[in-house]
């Protein structure tokens, strides 16, 4: 038997303000639907045999099932044979933390594809434990999925899950930065925290800066978008790289500069900011503001109060993701894909 | 109290309480009332969905019109019609607001920008594309928003209504109220396009989800929704995901819900609940005040009872008086 993949797609992802307040947009479940139908004929490719999902009520299921059958009625075999999880259907973030939570646990599944935003993938890795994620971006804030056509993600993914890529190769080490309130059991964010006023979770989303107060990022990119471009735009850091950057904000004009960042998609705001500083692994940050809430890749998630004690750490090497671009370099340098019934060589000389 | 976490200031936080708990108190009251038999008509209760009539309304001032439902008592009472009147009206007293010819599901108070609920499921979207062109011509930045549920959204009229606010680019906002059922008919089962947003997508519009029993997720998602429209951004759509805490109608055994449903709903969606456990823990309301405003909404709702039990009929001299109206 092969290795299994599992697939979380999440239909509730992309569905926030942030299509009125800025201008995001949103993979429609059809289209969701044919994302995972890519991926997986990629993973069929590589000789996966069986896949596993998340159920969901949001359609992306049915509409795959409905495809699958009309290909298998017209002799397609292109598909690995896909099960479901046996779980209870919330519709909410909890379904994800399950399937990753089951998928870890039975012990069979060599990576799990995940479609949707940064706030998917963090609920997939505070679950998946060490089995590795291959990310594709169906979300709004979509800072840690790399953006890549799902059939390549589901054929780096099938390689490294066979066994056909040294794992140093296949996977590669990721950050994540952890919020605890009063000790308690940690939250996690994969980009970055952001503290700010507000007291309430509201509609989520960040898009008033006169609300935010720090941000902590595990990796800032200035190619990114969300909150992480406004560290990624005075002092990048990479995913690979050893702790992240800790920064001070101000509201416009408080603060001593000012940056124009893109905060969510065709939103490019002007950001007060005081300082920063690096932000070392394993080292507790405790945020200034006596009371607010913590945005974790984007969305209000938790509120604190004065009496409450938030404790922010960074942890290297906290959990594994398919190295994509990695894998389709070494397949192609192994001619992993590369078969033939003669030696075709490459002409090494058109003159001669 | 110097620092305010909310984006209301704490009367309004009061207020926002306040048209919360009178809308459930009333439907509270109306389930008891109903199965005494004094009530004709059916009556659908919007108890559970408070926050998305409350977080909305809060936005609007009379110049702005809604078109409601069939399940409208709680829009009524957001958009400021008087619970008396309510009371009287679905009572089929001379003293409701439509004099007691419409009863539950034909209140409406054109004073207050209230232009009806409606029997008629999807029937509340044309109109509010009237309402909008009309404050477009006038200019004078009002809005119209029409309520749905998850049923009534496969209406061709909720349809045709997004294509014709799109193209008009009318001040229009199609607010789906989703609490999972049509009737007994579960929103999965009957709904092709699984993601009302999705649909929005379809005629180019901007859509939003939110949770429903969280008045300060609607508010917000609202406020910058309603700020545009008013803008002349034009036209979107907003999913509140929401709980119905009683039958489709009074009388409803509810055989198509799980067991402890409504308990579980109860315990932990419910949006006052949730409303007054975070403005309290703040520190910007405090209890003694949530309390008074359930002892005045209580006695208001007392009043209201006995007021409708009491007053009189219309008569039959008044058949076909308030029935056309001459434009
Ligand atoms: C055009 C039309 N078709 C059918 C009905 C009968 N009917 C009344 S309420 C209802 C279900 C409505 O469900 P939904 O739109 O989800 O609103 P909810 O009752 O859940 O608030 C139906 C089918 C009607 N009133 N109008
Ligand atoms: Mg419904």
């Amino acid at each position: 038997m092969t290795p299994k993949v599992g697939i979380i797609a999440n239909p509730i992802s992309a569905r926030d303000i942030r299509r009125v307040v800025a201008s995001a947009n949103s993979v429609q479940i059809a289209d969701r639907a044919n994302i995972v139908q890519r991926a997986l004929a990629a993973l069929s490719a590589c000789g996966i045999e069986e896949a596993v999902m998340m159920p969901e009520r949001g359609g992306i299921a049915s509409h795959l099932l409905r495809s699958m059958e009309r290909s298998s009625n017209q002799g397609e075999a292109r598909f690995p044979r896909l099960g479901f999880l046996d779980m209870k259907v919330t519709g909410t973030v909890e379904d994800t933390r399950t399937a990753a939570r089951m998928m870890a646990s039975a012990g069979d599944v060599a990576a799990i594809i995940v479609l949707g935003g940064d706030g998917t993938h963090r609920a997939v890795v505070s679950e998946c434990g060490a089995v590795p994620i291959a990310g594709i971006s169906t979300g709004t804030n979509n800072a840690f999925p790399e953006h890549r056509e799902p059939t390549i993600t589901g054929l780096a993914t099938g390689l490294a899950a066979m066994g056909r890529v040294p794992p140093e190769i296949a996977f590669a080490a990721n950050k994540k930065i952890e919020v605890s309130i009063d000790g308690g059991a940690p939250e996690i964010a994969l980009v970055d925290v952001a503290v700010v006023t507000d007291r309430f979770i509201g509609a989520r989303a960040l898009w008033r800066p006169e609300t935010f107060r720090e941000l902590y990022v595990a990796f800032a990119d200035p190619e990114v978008i969300g909150m992480a471009a406004i560290a990624g735009l005075v002092e990048p850091v990479t995913r690979a790289e050893a702790g992240g950057l800790a920064v001070t904000l101000a509201p416009a004009g408080q603060g001593a500069m000012e940056v124009r960042a893109p905060i969510a998609p065709g939103l490019i705001e002007t950001i007060g900011l005081e300082s920063w500083r690096r932000m070392p692994a394993g080292t507790v940050h405790r945020p200034s503001l006596a009371a607010g809430s913590i945005a974790l890749d984007g969305e209000r998630e938790l509120f604190f109060d004065p009496h409450q004690d938030v404790a922010i750490t960074l942890i290297d090497r906290a959990f594994r993701t398919v190295d994509v671009s990695a894998v389709m370099r070494f397949a192609a340098r192994q001619k992993l894909l590369v078969g033939g019934l003669t030696a075709a060589r490459p002409l090494e000389n058109a003159h001669s | 109290m110097t620092n305010n976490p909310f984006p209301l200031s704490r009367d309004q936080l009061l207020a926002a309480y306040r048209t919360m708990r009178t809308i459930r108190d009333f439907e509270e009251r109306l389930h008891v009332e109903f199965a005494k038999g004094d009530i004709p008509g059916f009556v659908h209760l919007y108890a559970g969905e408070e926050a998305c009539a409350a977080g909305i309304m809060m936005h609007l001032t009379d110049i702005d019109r809604i078109a409601s439902t069939h399940r409208g008592h709680g829009h009524c009472i957001a958009k400021g019609v008087d619970v008396h009147e309510m009371m009287g009206e679905i009572y089929g007293k001379s003293t409701g607001a439509c004099r007691g010819k419409g009863g539950s599901m034909h209140i409406a108070d054109l004073s207050k920008g209230m232009m009806g609920a409606n029997g008629i499921l999807g029937a509340g979207a044309p109109l509010i594309c009237g309402a909008g062109l009309a404050a477009k011509f006038r200019g004078d930045g009002g809005v119209g928003i029409t309520f749905f549920g998850d049923g009534a959204s496969n209406q061709g009229t909720v349809l045709e209504s997004m294509n014709l606010a799109a193209i008009w680019n009318l001040p229009v906002i199609f607010v789906v109220e989703n609490n999972g059922y049509a009737e007994s008919t579960s929103v999965e089962y009957a709904t092709a396009v699984d993601s009302y947003v999705d649909r929005a997508a379809g005629f180019g519009l901007p859509g939003v989800t939110v949770d429903g029993t969280d008045f300060f997720a609607v508010y917000e998602a609202a406020g910058e929704i309603v700020r545009r429209a008013r803008e002349g951004g034009g036209p979107a759509l907003l999913e509140c995901k929401t709980v119905r805490f009683f039958g489709h109608f009074e009388g409803d055994a509810q055989t198509y819900k799980a067991k402890g449903e409504n308990d579980f709903n109860r315990a932990n969606r419910d949006c006052l609940k949730i409303f007054a456990s975070r403005v309290t823990a703040a520190g910007v309301v405090s209890e003694a005040e949530i309390a008074l405003v359930d002892r005045e909404v209580a006695s208001l709702i007392d009043a209201a009872v006995e007021s409708a039990k009491g007053a009189p009929l219309p008569t039959p001299r008044e058949l076909l008086t308030d029935v056309y109206v001459a434009y």
